[in-house]
């Protein structure tokens, strides 16, 4: 789907220390009330491990390799994980609970797999990855809604979902291969990430990313040339979208992360990387390897005192430099 | 054609015994309509007061004749309907009763369907019914209209909030909630031991009403047409069952 311009994030998972400050950003601005207490319009997951809503690539959506919209289901709320609130007025203020507890039982949630990864020690692993909706060029959300009420703007490429036509069919839901399209039971609508279009069209990020200690998000128009994403997504092609055999084009990228060797029972160290590149592979795609070669050779051009623009691009020294929104 | 069918059907009924046979006899009863065929709608006197407005249990409906209606999965109008949809199915038959007092027009909807499901949440969605109205003759194109300039007027009565909403549509994916809401409606769900459970919807609205795309039903003839979803089927939108093409109902008659 052909846009003006294309508004697109990079985020560099070597950088990730998975302190949720992203998500504690969009929650407060986005999410915390009304229906979309549940929701995490962007969340930090753990790889590997199920991911969020639980499983969520097992559930189809997306398209074929012929273009064509494919059936995908829809989450439940416990593959959401249920939220729940505390008694801290009965059990700490007024005393009438002797037990601070929870309201539901609490079985599963966002993060419920966190830092668990895979692999036993010393070769295990495991990394984080932010999600968020990735505004794609070929959205399944879209082209799944019934009544046109999902549609993508001219000039920056956020897709958005008009709340005055959306009457919860949810086939955006279970089309969008990202499980970034979340009902809203209160409302009987469904609502998702909105790149914090109120914030950019003042000149702001995302929330999301101005709020990142860890430095990893970038912004900008794909079509920037001088910008960070030009740089990093075609000049480098060292980031990657997340599961490309979606279809759908994604405009959120991700370089995705170096490991360290693989420890063999001798105790020295192998030719194989800790995180497995079929792994990496399966995630994002063909170019991970290149792209892990790309950084590999920056970063010792860097260290040695040389020159990369890369590398000066990946530290991200100035927010008006990771961030550019004209 | 159609009388073999039929007579293959109740063959097909009265040869195997089973729970249903009841249900069966008393629905041959019961006339068939095609689309296409008039039906009179019945008068309520006057004089006859009913308990309350929508009640769908009301001693009344059992004077009125009943129809029946074949409903079969509406012709998939977009890919996310297409690709849930099965041809594959037998008819599934709505019940329909029609009234009018002097300035009330009734509705009285009533189907089979073995679960209750009355909840629109994550994965879960609600059972319901709507009848459409041509606002002109029957020209109009029985899904959802042809165009801003042949609307229909739709009454959609939704299991969750137990409400039904007036709205109107010029083509499918238009669907739009109307400012005025004269339409109102009451339901019941019979769980029946031994017998199918069954839904009962009654929805009413005065005669006389204002506002652009409230059908006329101070005329002769008015095409309507029938659709239901099964909520555990993840029936929403034009993932449903219709009848196929108008029914023209009959005003004039006393």
């Amino acid at each position: 789907m052909a846009v003006k311009r294309q508004l697109s994030m990079v985020l560099d998972l070597n950088k990730c220390i998975g302190c949720h400050t992203c998500t504690s950003a969009c929650k407060l601005q986005w999410t915390n009330r009304n229906g979309r207490e549940y929701m995490y319009w962007n969340n930090v997951e753990t790889r590997p491990g199920t991911g969020y809503p639980k499983n969520f690539h097992e559930m189809g959506g997306g398209f074929d390799e012929d273009g064509a919209l494919r059936l995908g289901k829809e989450p439940s709320a416990e593959d959401y994980g249920i939220p729940w609130e505390y008694n801290y007025e009965e059990a700490l203020m007024t005393g009438t609970d002797p037990w601070l507890r929870p309201n539901v039982k609490p079985t599963w949630g966002a993060n419920w797999d966190e830092d668990e990864g895979e692999g036993d020690y010393p070769n295990s692993y495991y990394f984080y990855l932010p999600r968020l909706c990735n505004h794609c060029a070929n959205p399944a959300c879209l082209a799944a809604c019934s009544r046109n009420a999902i549609y993508k703007r001219q000039e920056d490429g956020i897709v958005l979902i008009d709340q005055e036509r959306c009457r919860g069919y949810r086939y955006c839901v279970s089309a969008c291969p990202y499980k970034k399209v979340y009902f809203n039971e209160q409302i009987s609508k469904s609502e998702k990430c909105i790149f914090c279009y109120p914030r950019i069209e003042k000149g702001l990020p995302t929330a999301c990313a101005k709020q990142c200690v860890g430095r990893i998000r970038w912004i900008g128009y794909r079509d920037d040339k001088d910008g960070p994403i030009h740089t990093l997504v075609d000049k480098y092609k060292v980031a990657l979208p997340l599961y490309p055999e979606m279809g759908t084009q994604p405009n959120v990228f991700y370089v995705p992360p170096l490991s360290p060797p693989k420890i063999d029972e001798a105790g020295g160290a192998t030719a194989e990387s800790r995180v497995p590149l079929d792994y990496l592979e399966s995630l994002f795609g063909d170019g991970v390897s290149a792209a892990l070669e790309t950084i590999t050779a920056e970063r010792a051009k860097k260290a040695e005192g040389g020159e990369s623009e890369l590398m000066d691009t990946l530290i991200g020294y100035r927010h008006a430099e990771m961030f550019k929104l004209s | 054609m159609q009388r073999t069918i039929v007579t293959l059907t109740a063959l097909a009924m009265l040869s195997t015994p089973s729970l249903s046979v009841a249900q069966a006899v008393e629905d041959a009863n019961i006339k068939l309509i095609e689309a296409y065929e008039t039906v009179k709608v019945s008068t309520i006197p006057d004089g006859i007061y009913l308990r309350n407005v929508n009640d769908p249990d009301d001693i009344i409906w059992q004077r009125l004749p009943e129809y029946r209606v074949a409903m079969l999965p509406a012709p998939a109008v977009h890919q996310s309907v297409e690709l849930r949809v099965n041809y594959d199915t037998e008819a599934s038959y709505l019940n329909v009763t029609l009234a009018k007092t002097s300035d009330r027009f009734y509705v009285r909807l009533r189907w089979v369907d073995d679960t209750k499901d009355t909840e629109t949440a994550f994965d879960r969605f609600r059972d319901g019914v709507a009848v459409q109205f041509s606002m002109g003759d029957d020209e109009t194109s029985y899904i959802m209209g042809d165009g801003p300039d042949s609307p229909v007027n739709i009454w959609y009565w939704r299991s969750d909030k137990g409400e039904v909403q007036n709205l109107a549509a010029g083509s499918p994916g238009s669907t739009t909630i109307l400012d005025e809401q004269p339409v109102s409606g009451e339901s019941q769900y019979s769980d029946n031991d031994g017998d199918p459970n069954q839904w009962t919807v009654v929805m009413s609205r005065p005669i006389e009403a204002d506002g652009d795309h409230n059908v006329s039903l101070d005329r002769d003839m008015v095409p309507m047409a029938f659709a239901v979803w099964q909520g555990a089927e993840k029936e929403r939108d034009g993932f449903k069952r219709v009848s196929d093409g108008w029914i023209l109902l009959d005003m004039a008659s006393e």
